[in-house]
């Protein structure tokens, strides 16, 4: 995360922002930034169960099924009963998109660190250990295709988190 | 088909394991060292006692003997764009946008490269495949950015994995992650729903059926269960019969 940090401080790389050819409406098909503020970007709780907003990659283990919430955190769901499966907890990890579990410990990323949970207590999970920057975010200053128009990214808006497919307007940017 | 593609297509981007008899995981229990079992479209992999992650360029090794704590053991310069990892056998198999790096694991702190396929121009980051003995099962998705004409299941012998051998191909619409059980093949297909393939003959796929329960993305089958991430959840069936799962919920 601190390296996250320092890169957001640094000016925009110089990618060319060419101002692309819009069609009468003047949106263009394009790309455009989703920001998470980096003052929460980082702030792990473990809370109740709660309703899968975004369905991710998913990861069994015993009689636990555990469903990432996409950059959200993870759904922590007992299965002993197959018919009744039951969230049981879910641990708020913005940002994270990975899970995978080796016996009691559950390692995910929280954007760029990777964390590891003892879920000895699949109720109570509890962040053991922190490593700084083992995957790799998205680019922050343009989307990861060529030949594009793309909203231009503003670091002011905190991290980008993602580049989603969007019509936009006055497309300043493009690569 | 080219040597290199055909590779591509073993190797690439996305792994989905599911396998009713793939050791420990079908063993697994709450307690002790083991892990379980999931869709590989991770960026990192754990095998026995180590975690190996990626990042766009560097493959890191940690080891987990003591769960708790990774410890870093070594990190490997790769490529350029890596994009996700997955073990098969005693290889990693390390995915970019643009090619695939296969990396022998024998002393698994000491990664070591074996070779690097270049993606052709057909081939793009969508392509899943699964395992099988001596058998992968592909799916080559042909909607949007992942190019192409005709999205196909593809049946390749993988006898050796460095000179895979095209066996079949089967017309599918927008399929996505797979897995088997058994003598049945499962393929995600966004129109189609989950389609059931009786493989007894590894060669030759023989449509079932199709489930519609949802618009699913992934399947992994662990034991007699059958979990399949679906849009907007998961959806649990009893495979106990694999030609016939059997719903038993949903999580949303």
């Amino acid at each position: 995360m601190r390296k996250l940090l320092s890169l957001l401080s640094i000016p925009l790389l110089l990618y060319s922002c060419t101002p692309e050819s819009a069609d009468y409406n003047g949106t263009v098909e394009g790309y455009a930034p989703v920001y998470v503020s980096s003052a929460t970007a980082s702030t792990i709780s473990v809370e109740p169960a709660r309703a899968i907003t975004k369905a991710g990659k998913i990861y069994v283990h015993g009689t636990y099924l555990f469903e990432n919430d996409v950059n959200k955190g993870i759904h922590i769901i007992d299965v002993s009963d197959r018919a009744r499966p039951r969230k049981v907890a879910f641990i708020n990890v913005p940002l994270s998109t990975e899970v995978a579990v080796k016996g009691n410990y559950l390692y995910t990323n929280n954007l760029d660190d990777l964390l590891t949970f003892d879920i000895s207590n699949p109720t109570a999970p509890v962040l053991v250990k922190r490593i700084d920057d083992v995957f790799p975010m998205p680019n922050q200053n343009y989307p990861p295709f060529t030949g594009v128009s793309f909203e231009c990214a503003d670091p002011s808006k905190g991290v980008v988190v993602q580049w989603e497919p969007k019509r936009i307007k006055n497309a300043k940017c493009r690569r | 088909m080219k040597k290199t593609s055909l590779l591509l297509l073993i190797i690439s981007v996305l792994f989905f394991q599911c396998s009713k008899d793939s050791g420990s995981s079908s063993e697994a229990t709450a307690v002790g060292g083991e892990t379980g079992a999931g869709g590989s479209m991770a960026r990192f992999a754990i095998v026995g006692n180590y975690l190996y992650t990626v990042d766009h360029q560097k493959l890191r090794v940690y080891e987990i003997t003591n769960a708790a704590e990774p410890v870093l053991k070594n990190t490997v310069n790769i490529g350029i764009e890596i994009e996700t990892i997955y073990p098969f056998k005693d290889k990693l198999f390390i995915g970019s946008t643009t090619a695939v790096h296969i990396l022998s694991i024998s002393d698994p702190v000491k990664p070591e490269k074996l070779s690097t396929a270049i993606s052709p121009q057909v081939m793009r980051r969508c392509d899943p495949v699964v395992a099988k003995d001596n058998v992968a099962y592909a799916t080559l998705r042909t909607n949007g950015f992942c190019g192409g004409v005709q999205s196909i299941l593809a049946v390749y012998d993988i006898t050796d994995v460095t000179k895979p051998i095209s066996k079949n191909s089967i017309n599918v619409t927008e399929p996505y992650g797979l897995g088997y059980s058994g003598n049945v093949l499962y393929v995600c297909d966004k129109f189609q729903g989950l389609m059931l393939y009786n493989i007894t003959q590894p060669y030759q796929p023989t449509f079932i059926k199709s489930l519609r329960d949802g618009s699913y993305i992934d399947v992994i089958c662990y034991q007699n269960t059958m979990i399949c991430w679906v849009a907007d959840g998961v959806l649990l069936y009893d495979i106990t019969n694999n030609t016939n799962p059997a719903l038993l919920a949903k999580i949303d």
